[in-house]
């Protein structure tokens, strides 16, 4: 009996051990796949790294050497011996001797090459390659902007095994892990050692973790500290140094650690660490540099070295020592290091995060979010760092000024600006907000506001196109009452709750008259205006509300620029283009997005309505943006002011540029700012900052320059009226001579054409 | 609605007068308002615009000319598109044309040369509004304006619309 019970208990103990076996070896196999799948599939995946527009030089350029030698350090060129390699150049006054690195272009990959180049004061004046040949046009390399990471905000730069500088390689080790080379994933040794400094110290003081097992916790495993976790972690740890190389490992533990956190992004590998603390390759870094990094795995919220330098200062300095114990640099060049400042680059300006959004939204259309995060694409943009440099630049020193003066306490003002180029449609900068290195509400594409006064130029664009206006023509600007659809009656007002009378509508315009406005736009039609909304870039049809005609109508600051790249651009309307190819991993190209143009409205009106726009800059709403732009550049635009001064717009342009700037509040509180005080400035320092040249629009053969005065619409000359302006109009248009005075036409000599031409001209016009 | 119209007879009488004396007058040297955004005017002495019957082949320029040029650095892009395009590279000279474009945005050889590579890619509409932009462009430059013309012509024929082709042809400026 008992000898049976024996052996039925020995039978049920041998069972269990075989299914405890069996249980633990399925565990142990399943954790073998998991580790083996994600890690080969992980360990190539990088998030699609963003470049923005590569900068051409030749002769004429406006590049100083200054700028140029600013745009070489911003893509990490170093100075030094160019004959020592790619990557290096040296500067003598204005002459630069470069050797410009093998780089991935759109349409070419460029083998290192030495050139040549001279500048002066304001332009390149010389380029050649370095054996004297002649070289017309040559492009630096596209800088790196940033990366489409997933939704979890992980953006790294991912390294190669060649990139990991040596010291890196031990210094990390010797750091976070002695024994790497030895163990196989766990360090029995490791944790005994930490175990015995945490008992002696009777706290946790070490962790015994290997940097395989780090790597499986970061890769795998949630922060909870269970003893299942551990050995779920330690057997992970097992099976991957049984799959891969003690190299893969280290190279993948370097990309993979959590290095700090940049609002919603969080800094990953040592890659984009270097480019994040220091805005230099990790190849770059000095002894102090990497030190610090190094000492920041250890807790990089607790040692953040912008918000706590001492701690960090302290920490880089003791893994100092450590290096120097360890011989891997000498004590004397640890002594210096020591010494050295933390060397961090100034927080902003390299990340840009709303137009990150702008080329993530452009670039869902085509690809799944998945393979943006992790297929290895490069994607090439039109972003030019310095249009964003100065766009953020203007906003956030314009709203910081505006607040102090602003009444309203305990809120902050917003703001978004755009800036693009009219003829291809090229985004060039979008700033979301006042935060400009905040990945969160992206004012430039999401903030949906009431336009104002912006809507205008589609009113007066639509009257020119019946060819029955012309910037002289009289209209009225008197009181209106409008009975509308749903029987309440309204009864707009101008700015400055007075009327005007007559007024020719080039200063109606310009000077944004409410009451003139209305008048005219309901002469030509609600729905023609609409329609011209539409064929400037407008998406959706507006609802014909008379209110339509002063800017009811609700648009984002991106579709505002649609709508202003028309007008920029001689009536053509080019598509906003923020990527322009995505080229795989190989460098093969996947897509292009090609310039697109349509025809918007007619070039002769969007001509005339242009050279109004101008008045409006220097004598209408809109003058001061004269005084903050170099003297004589000549630009166009309008101002925009929401009811209650909710919103304060300025959409504009010059020769170069066209760019939409919103001031107001997230909660739509009045704000006290009318376009001209809210956002012009900052429209204007923006523009200044980039030295665009005047808008000059090339004159169609129909149209031809007239003296008249600004405020009776009369032909007249400067010697004859202190208010006289140019203005625009069809030829041989008949205009009403100011008493006394000798019009002719401005500037322009050439004969008025024949008598019966020019009464042919007139008949016509009259019998429109 | 609130366009003046004043008495028939005043104005064509003021008319006649101004027409008669802006042979002098007009000619009477007058300084560039500083407010004018229009680089300084051409050279005098060119005729009056006259629009001729469509039949007629276009006529001497309506102003005098200004002559188009590519710069060398974007000269020497458009030969790179040409050979980019002749070995079948479209998408490459596409890039490079507008690499030449955020040089000189303004240029209407370039654009044509857009429209050109539009064509090559079959995507006619886009080489009619290339057309269509330089023509804009080049008003007052009679040789650009042609090649932007046949371009344009072009353009409308692959479309099939050769009645369109034909009268742009035969115009002297189309909008």
């Amino acid at each position: 009996m008992a000898r049976a019970r024996a052996r039925r208990w020995r039978l049920l103990l041998i069972l269990a051990f075989l299914a405890l076996t069996v249980a633990a070896t399925a565990w142990v196999v399943h954790l073998d796949r998991v580790v083996t799948r994600e890690f080969q599939g992980r360990h190539w995946s990088v998030p699609a790294r963003v470049f923005a527009a590569a900068l051409d030089l030749y002769v004429g350029a406006p590049v100083t050497g200054d700028r140029l030698e600013e745009e070489l350090r911003r893509l990490h060129y170093r100075r030094g011996d160019p004959a020592a390699g790619p990557g290096v150049y040296q500067r003598r006054g204005g002459s630069f001797d470069l050797h410009a690195r093998r780089v991935r272009f759109i349409d070419e990959l460029r083998e290192p090459m030495r050139v040549s180049i001279s500048a002066d004061g304001s332009a390149i004046t010389g380029l050649r390659r370095a054996d004297g040949t002649d070289l017309p046009v040559f492009r630096l390399d596209p800088p790196v902007i940033g990366s489409v990471f997933p939704i979890h905000g992980e953006d790294r730069l991912v390294l190669a095994p060649a990139d990991v500088p040596p010291l890196l390689r031990s210094g990390i080790k010797l750091i976070e892990d002695r024994r790497f080379d030895e163990h196989h994933g766990v360090d029995a040794y490791g944790v005994l050692r930490a175990l015995w400094a945490n008992v002696r110290a009777g706290r946790v003081v070490q962790g015994g973790s290997t940097l395989t097992q780090q790597l499986v916790k970061n890769y795998f495993l949630s922060d909870e500290q269970s003893l299942a976790r551990k050995a779920t972690e330690a057997v992970m740890a097992l099976r991957l140094e049984a799959h891969f190389s003690k190299q893969e490992i280290l190279v993948a533990y370097l990309n993979e650690v959590y290095l700090g956190q940049d609002g919603a992004r969080a800094i990953h590998g040592f890659g984009l660490g270097s480019e994040y603390y220091f805005a230099k390759p990790l190849a770059e870094l000095d002894p102090d540099e990497l030190a610090l990094l190094i000492g920041l795995v250890k807790g990089p919220s607790y040692y953040d070295p912008r918000k706590h330098p001492d701690r960090a200062s302290t920490r880089r300095n003791l893994v100092l020592q450590e290096f120097a114990a360890a011989h891997l640099i000498d004590s004397a060049t640890a002594q210096h290091a020591a010494a050295r400042p933390l060397g961090l680059r100034p927080p902003g300006g390299s990340y840009v995060p709303a137009y990150l959004d702008l080329v993530r939204r452009h670039l869902k259309r085509d690809y799944a979010e998945a393979d943006l995060a992790a297929a290895g694409l490069a994607v090439y943009t039109s972003l030019d760092p310095r249009a964003q440099a100065a766009a953020e630049h203007a906003l956030t020193v314009n709203l910081k000024r505006l607040d102090a003066a602003s009444r309203v306490r305990g809120a902050s003002l917003e703001g978004a600006v755009i800036v693009a180029e009219p003829n291809s449609g090229d985004v060039v900068a979008v700033v979301g907000g006042r935060d400009v290195g905040a990945d969160n509400f992206n004012r430039a594409l999401d903030a949906r506001r009431p336009i104002g006064s912006l809507v205008k130029p589609a009113v007066y664009l639509t009257a020119l196109e019946t060819g029955r206006y012309h910037a002289a023509t009289l209209i009225e600007d008197a009181p209106i009452e409008l009975k509308l659809g749903n029987g309440s009656i309204w009864t707009p007002q101008n700015f400055e709750h007075k009327s005007y009378g007559q007024v020719p509508m080039a200063r109606a315009l310009a000077e944004s008259m409410n009451l003139a406005t209305v008048r005219l736009g309901l002469d030509i039609g609600l729905p023609r205006v609409a329609d011209t909304l539409q064929r400037l870039g407008l998406e959706t049809r507006p609802t014909l509300n008379p209110s339509l005609l002063l800017g009811t109508v609700e648009m984002t600051p991106l579709e505002v620029m649609q709508v202003y790249t028309s007008l920029a651009n001689g009536g053509f309307r080019a598509r906003l283009r923020a990527v322009h190819a995505v080229l795989d991993e190989h460098g093969r190209p996947l897509k292009s997005f090609k310039v697109q143009v349509e025809e918007a409205a007619p070039p002769s009106a969007v001509y005339q309505l242009d050279r109004m726009l101008t008045l409006v800059t220097t004598r209408g709403t809109g003058r001061d943006a004269s005084a903050r732009l170099p003297r004589g550049t000549v630009v166009a635009g309008k101002t925009g002011t929401s009811s209650d001064t909710r919103d304060s717009w300025f959409a504009g342009f010059t020769g170069s540029y066209v760019a939409v700037v919103w001031v107001g509040y997230d909660d739509n509180r009045a704000t006290g700012l009318t376009g001209a005080t809210g956002a012009l400035p900052v429209w204007a320092d923006t523009l200044a900052r980039l030295k665009s040249a005047s808008f000059e629009p090339v004159p169609p053969e129909l149209v031809e320059d007239r003296w008249i005065g600004f405020g009776d619409g009369l032909e007249t000359t400067p010697a004859c009226s202190a208010d006289a302006v140019v203005v625009a109009v069809p030829k041989d248009t008949v205009l009403p001579a100011k008493p006394g005075c000798n019009a002719s036409p401005p500037g322009n000599s050439s004969p008025p054409g024949t008598v019966s031409d020019k009464i042919k001209a007139w008949l016509k016009n009259i019998t429109h | 609605m609130a366009e003046e119209h004043h008495s028939l007879t005043r104005l064509a009488w003021l008319f006649i007068v101004a027409a008669l004396l802006g042979g002098c007058s007009l000619l009477a040297s007058q300084p560039a308002p500083p407010s004018s955004p229009v680089p300084a005017p051409p050279a005098p002495g060119s005729l009056p615009a006259s629009v001729p019957p469509p039949s007629v082949p276009a006529p001497k320029p309506p102003q005098p000319s200004r002559e188009n040029r590519l710069s060398p650095a974007t000269r020497s892009l458009v030969a790179q598109a040409r050979t980019q395009m002749s070995s079948g590279d479209l998408d490459g000279a596409s890039s490079t044309l507008d690499r030449a474009l955020r040089i000189e945005p303004n240029n209407p050889l370039l654009w044509i040369e857009l429209g050109r590579l539009r064509l090559g890619e079959s995507d006619a509409h886009q080489a009619e509004v290339c057309g269509r932009k330089a023509l804009a462009l080049a008003s007052g430059d009679q040789g650009t304006q042609s090649q932007a013309r046949r371009l344009l012509a072009d353009a409308l024929r692959a479309q099939r619309r050769n009645q369109e082709a034909q009268e742009v042809e035969s115009q002297p400026f189309v909008h």
